[in-house]
């Protein structure tokens, strides 16, 4: 009986203008700006390909420890066109440093300063506005409807049970909008492979199924709001009424009004004050490296060289500067990198300032099922806030891989391969012979001494070679599938859970109703 | 009769739902946007006082010598509006910091803690209730009002006796923007004595009546909603079908809309970047430098030793004053070209009525993209009183050289500017003006011009339409 009921009822929507209306307007939002989002990924896809390549390029003509300063970036999410969460806002790079360790930050736009908007588009948009009020219009008249026409009178005097009968039109609200959100889904799925750099792994095909299953659920709960106003009411006129302001609440009331009120609730800090600290740090950080008093002054020779990063190295240099070179970097970098990680510190809860305020007015949107939705939606993207400090920390993790990698290598940045191509031999030889030419007393011992620097320097000409780099830890950036999973379970289940409140109350309220 | 219908109507609208829920809704985020407003006013103003008082004070630390005035960068902030409750304008987004000194004033920037990661930071703000809110009220109310009528059956009884079809439309328009104007009017009332109350938002008589006009211009705005309600309930014979297209024009053209316009623009825009701006500086200071003999022998000489004879010091002077409008007007190029995509940008979108009405609002509040530019010329026209001061006040110096230059060692060690002292209070001191009434309804005509065309348009529509009607 069930499926008779959800079969007449699936053909009757089928046939209405609202479905046609709905149906189509998702098609043409698809089909127009599917490609311009696709279009989008390949860009930024293209950057990020000639990034890396530079970077990786530039990392492997490396001549000295201390150069190693390269800039990790972060793949753009493919299934940004679904969801764009925050992959504009944020800034998708960090540059790998002695003393910085590297945090996210936020992208303080460039250029024009007269548009602050970001226009985000994405698919999730036309779930969001358009299928929920399709959702709602195919409800709105499920029972009051009937009643009106008098039909569901005739209905309820057969031996057809109630909740067979609010099943079957469960079923057959579930089977029509699951027509849209298919056709969108397909739609926009074969735009976006059809672009060729676009490639979607075996993981990105577990997120798409999981974001059409919470597509499903969330229209679901929209058609169940609507029936359960239907089942509430008694005119259907009324039960749209109630319906549609109840979506506006959703929609649009209470995405804002979270904003406004997380930003009460948790005011920012004021820059002065951060900046007082920052300064105070840093003037901390400058006596501590003042403190540090290394000798230079028999320093003899100058002879630097450009590095890759825009470093430098020393080329050739006499014994006594590398000497106190050596002391100096022995010292000062354990001190910059015991700062870093106090400016790291101040950074990081600076920022989470700024994301408390995100998560705060996610939590408060909550009530919101359009909030959920979207919330679940940039989780499978990978594109929400959690996905960049996900990012975030493995590049932490690498960062603190190539200090350790480099501390290994230079003896704790004591050697001279830290800044120098020359060795300690080659330059203590080479002070000799300089020195040899400086002091001659005569004409005939300066000729002979710059004779012999000059032979010598021919047979150890300057070894500028790039460094070896065979078990240099390089970094790959590993989205976890399961990690991202774990995190869109709560909200996937409390649209699980919507689902059944809302299936009880409106089987509640429908047992009760009086079809007259 | 027109007046009867229009009473009926109003009469029928107060008992129902609807009108309860609009009503509820719309009290209510009218009240919280007051209260909001209020909060965040007051911090504002606070800040912006001792921010602008720290710079009154640094700058009058520098008037003991004439010529640190002038080349003294001061800090200006722009000034809190109380009408920022009406239309804010993402004025927390837009530039809000300017650097002048008597020279040059830099490109206006945004300072302050604007917290990015959110993700809109449009505030709640009036034309927000009004534009999404209350027009989707003006569709609630519309969408049966005459496809209702018809399937109740009371349309063919009302028309059957000798009343004229358009006394009809007409008295069921009255009755709907009458029961409309009733949330709006109530709802800013709410919002206007929670902002009275707290005393701290001061609302004159020239922002009385700006108020008034932004009520003006939300009527005109609803006005468009609820004809376009008549005109499809009145080509349709099913009030559910007429629902159907309202909501989908509604939601097309308030909320996507404006959101694709954008998009389409900023894909189809090239802007100027800043390497650009950079680029165009360092070639115009680099032409004038390799020219610089046209400026006097020995202009381009960077000697400071006073006594050196081949310093030309009043040629030295002219050819940085050169470089300094050279920079100033591109500068001033570059400004107008961000201007121009802003503006081009919002009015490439203004194919939807709710981009016209909040353009409307802003500018008859007086905040928005607009006012950030008029302010940057207010800034700009400042700095050259200064620069006129200092010109006159240098003239009384017998001991300076009365070259007034934005090359601060001549001025510090040359008195290329005079060194002496000045009295602070003579010193022109920046003022912020707000736009005039008539200045900003300038502004708005076009946009009100617009709102009225739309108008016209729907009830042409809407009267054809239902004198073709089917009442059966």
């Amino acid at each position: 009986m069930i499926w008779k009921i959800a079969k007449k009822e699936f053909l009757l929507n089928l046939m209405t203008f609202k479905f046609a209306v709905g149906a189509v307007a998702c098609i043409v939002l698809t089909a127009v700006f599917m490609p311009i989002l696709a279009a989008d990924y390949q860009q930024r896809l293209g950057t990020y390909n000639r990034n890396v390549g530079d970077n990786e390029t530039e990392l492997r003509n490396v001549k000295v420890y201390r150069s190693i300063t390269h800039t990790i970036y972060r793949p753009p999410a493919v299934l940004s066109a679904f969801s764009a969460g925050m992959e504009k806002q944020m800034v998708g790079n960090a540059k790998i440093e002695l003393d910085k360790v590297p945090e996210l930050s936020v992208t303080q736009r460039k250029g024009n300063p007269y548009l602050p908007i970001f226009a985000v588009f994405d698919e999730s948009l036309i779930f969001k506005i358009i299928i929920s009020i399709l959702a709602l219009l195919v409800a709105y008249d499920v029972i009051s409807g009937e009643r009106e026409q008098g039909t569901l009178k005739l209905m309820l005097s057969g031996a057809t049970a109630r909740h067979q009968v609010l099943l079957g039109k469960i079923m057959a609200g579930l089977v029509t909008l699951c027509v849209p959100v298919a056709i969108t889904f397909v739609i926009g799925l074969v735009i976006l492979i059809s672009f060729p750099m676009v490639a979607l792994s075996g993981s990105d095909w577990v997120r798409i199924g999981l974001m059409f299953v919470a597509s499903i659920a969330f229209t679901l709960i929209m058609y169940q709001l609507g029936l359960l106003f239907s089942c509430l009411t008694r005119r259907s006129a009324i039960s749209m009424v109630l319906g549609l302001f109840v979506w506006i609440i959703f929609a649009i009331v209470i995405p804002n009004a979270s904003v406004q009120l997380a930003t009460q609730i948790r005011p920012l800090e004021s820059e002065e004050k951060r900046d007082g600290r920052m300064l105070s740090l840093k003037n901390d950080l400058a006596r501590e490296l003042g403190d540090i008093k290394v000798d230079f002054s028999s320093s003899l020779i100058t002879s630097d060289e450009g590095d890759v990063f825009g470093g430098y190295y020393a080329k050739r240099r006499d014994i006594y500067w590398l000497h106190a070179e050596q002391k100096l970097n022995s010292l000062d970098i354990p001190v910059k990198l015991r700062y870093a990680d106090k400016f790291w510190e101040l950074e990081h809860s600076n920022l989470n300032s700024f994301f408390g305020q995100r998560t705060l007015a996610n939590r408060l949107s909550r009530i919101s099922p359009i909030s959920i939705y979207e919330n679940v939606i940039a989780i499978l993207a990978g594109t929400d806030l959690t996905s960049f400090q996900d990012f975030i920390n493995q590049v932490k993790i690498h960062r603190n891989e190539v200090v350790g990698y480099i501390r290994s290598r230079t003896d704790n940045f004591s050697s001279a391969s830290f800044f120098a191509v020359c060795t300690e031999e080659e330059s203590a030889e080479y002070t000799k012979l300089y020195l040899q030419k400086e002091k001659a007393g005569d004409e005939q011992a300066k000729a002979r001494a710059e004779q012999a620097l000059k032979e010598w320097e021919l047979e150890n000409p300057v070894k500028a070679v790039s460094l070896n780099l065979q078990d240099f830890p390089w970094f790959k950036y590993r989205p976890t599938l399961a990690g991202d999973l774990e995190k869109a379970i709560p909200d996937l289940v409390m649209l699980a859970i919507a689902n059944v409140v809302l299936f009880a109350a409106s089987f509640v309220a429908f047992l009760r109703y009086d079809v007259r | 009769m027109i007046r009867q219908i229009a009473y009926r109507e109003i009469l029928e609208n107060f008992l129902s739902l609807r009108f309860a829920l609009s009503l509820l809704l719309t009290t209510c985020l009218f009240a919280v946007c007051g209260y909001v407003f209020v909060i965040d006013y007051q911090g504002q103003s606070k800040d912006y006082w001792k921010k602008m008082n720290e710079n009154l004070a640094a700058l009058r630390k520098q008037s003991s010598a004439l010529y640190q005035v002038a080349f003294y960068q001061q800090g200006i902030y722009s000034r809190p509006q109380p009408l920022a409750m009406c239309a804010e304008g993402q004025a927390k987004a837009l530039p809000n910091f300017f650097e002048v000194n008597a020279f040059t004033a830099d490109l206006p920037k945004t300072k302050g803690r604007v917290n990015f990661a959110l993700p809109q930071f449009n505030s709640v703000d009036w034309a927000l209730i009004i534009s999404l809110i209350l027009s989707f009220a003006a569709l609630v109310f519309t969408y049966d009002i005459i496809c209702g009528e018809k399937e109740v059956g009371t349309l063919r009884l009302m028309l059957a006796s000798t009343i004229p079809r358009y006394k009809v439309l007409l008295g069921k328009y009255l009755g709907a923007m009458v029961t409309l104007a009733i949330p709006l009017i109530i709802g800013m009332l709410v919002s206007l004595i929670i902002i009275i109350s707290s005393k701290d938002v001061a609302i004159d008589g020239g922002k009385w009546i700006k108020i008034l006009a932004i009520m003006v211009v939300s009527l005109l705005y609803l006005s468009i909603f609820v004809l376009l309600g008549m005109f499809v309930s009145s080509r349709t014979g099913h009030s559910a079908n007429s629902m159907a297209i309202l909501l989908l024009v509604w939601v097309a053209s308030v909320i996507l809309l404006p959101s694709f316009c954008r998009i389409i623009f900023d894909v189809a825009y090239i802007e100027s970047t800043e390497q650009e701006l950079q680029r165009r500086l360092r070639e115009a200071s680099d032409e004038i430098w390799n020219n610089h003999e046209k400026y006097g022998k020995n202009a381009g000489s960077m000697s400071n030793n006073l006594s050196d004879p081949i310093n030309n010091p009043p040629a030295r002077a002219r050819l940085q004053n050169a470089i300094m409008d050279a920079k100033n007007q591109i500068l001033q190029e570059h400004h107008s070209r961000w201007l121009e995509q802003a503006l081009a940008r919002r009015d490439f979108a203004s194919v939807s009525p709710a981009v016209i009405y909040q353009r409307a609002c802003e500018a008859i509040a007086g905040t928005g993209i607009n006012r950030c530019a008029d302010l940057y010329g207010q800034v700009k026209r400042y700095g050259a009183d200064l620069k006129e001061f200092v010109r006159s006040r240098d003239m009384e110096d017998p001991e300076s050289l009365h070259l007034i230059g934005p090359e601060r060692n001549m001025a510090s060690s040359w008195r290329a500017i005079s060194h002496n002292p000045v009295d602070f209070d003579t010193v022109p001191k920046f003022q912020e003006r707000d736009l005039a009434l008539g200045e900003s309804l300038k502004l708005a005509i076009w946009d009100i011009g617009l709102l009225v065309l739309f108008n016209l348009v729907f009830f042409a529509a809407s009267f054809v339409s239902f004198l073709r009607y089917d009442v059966r």
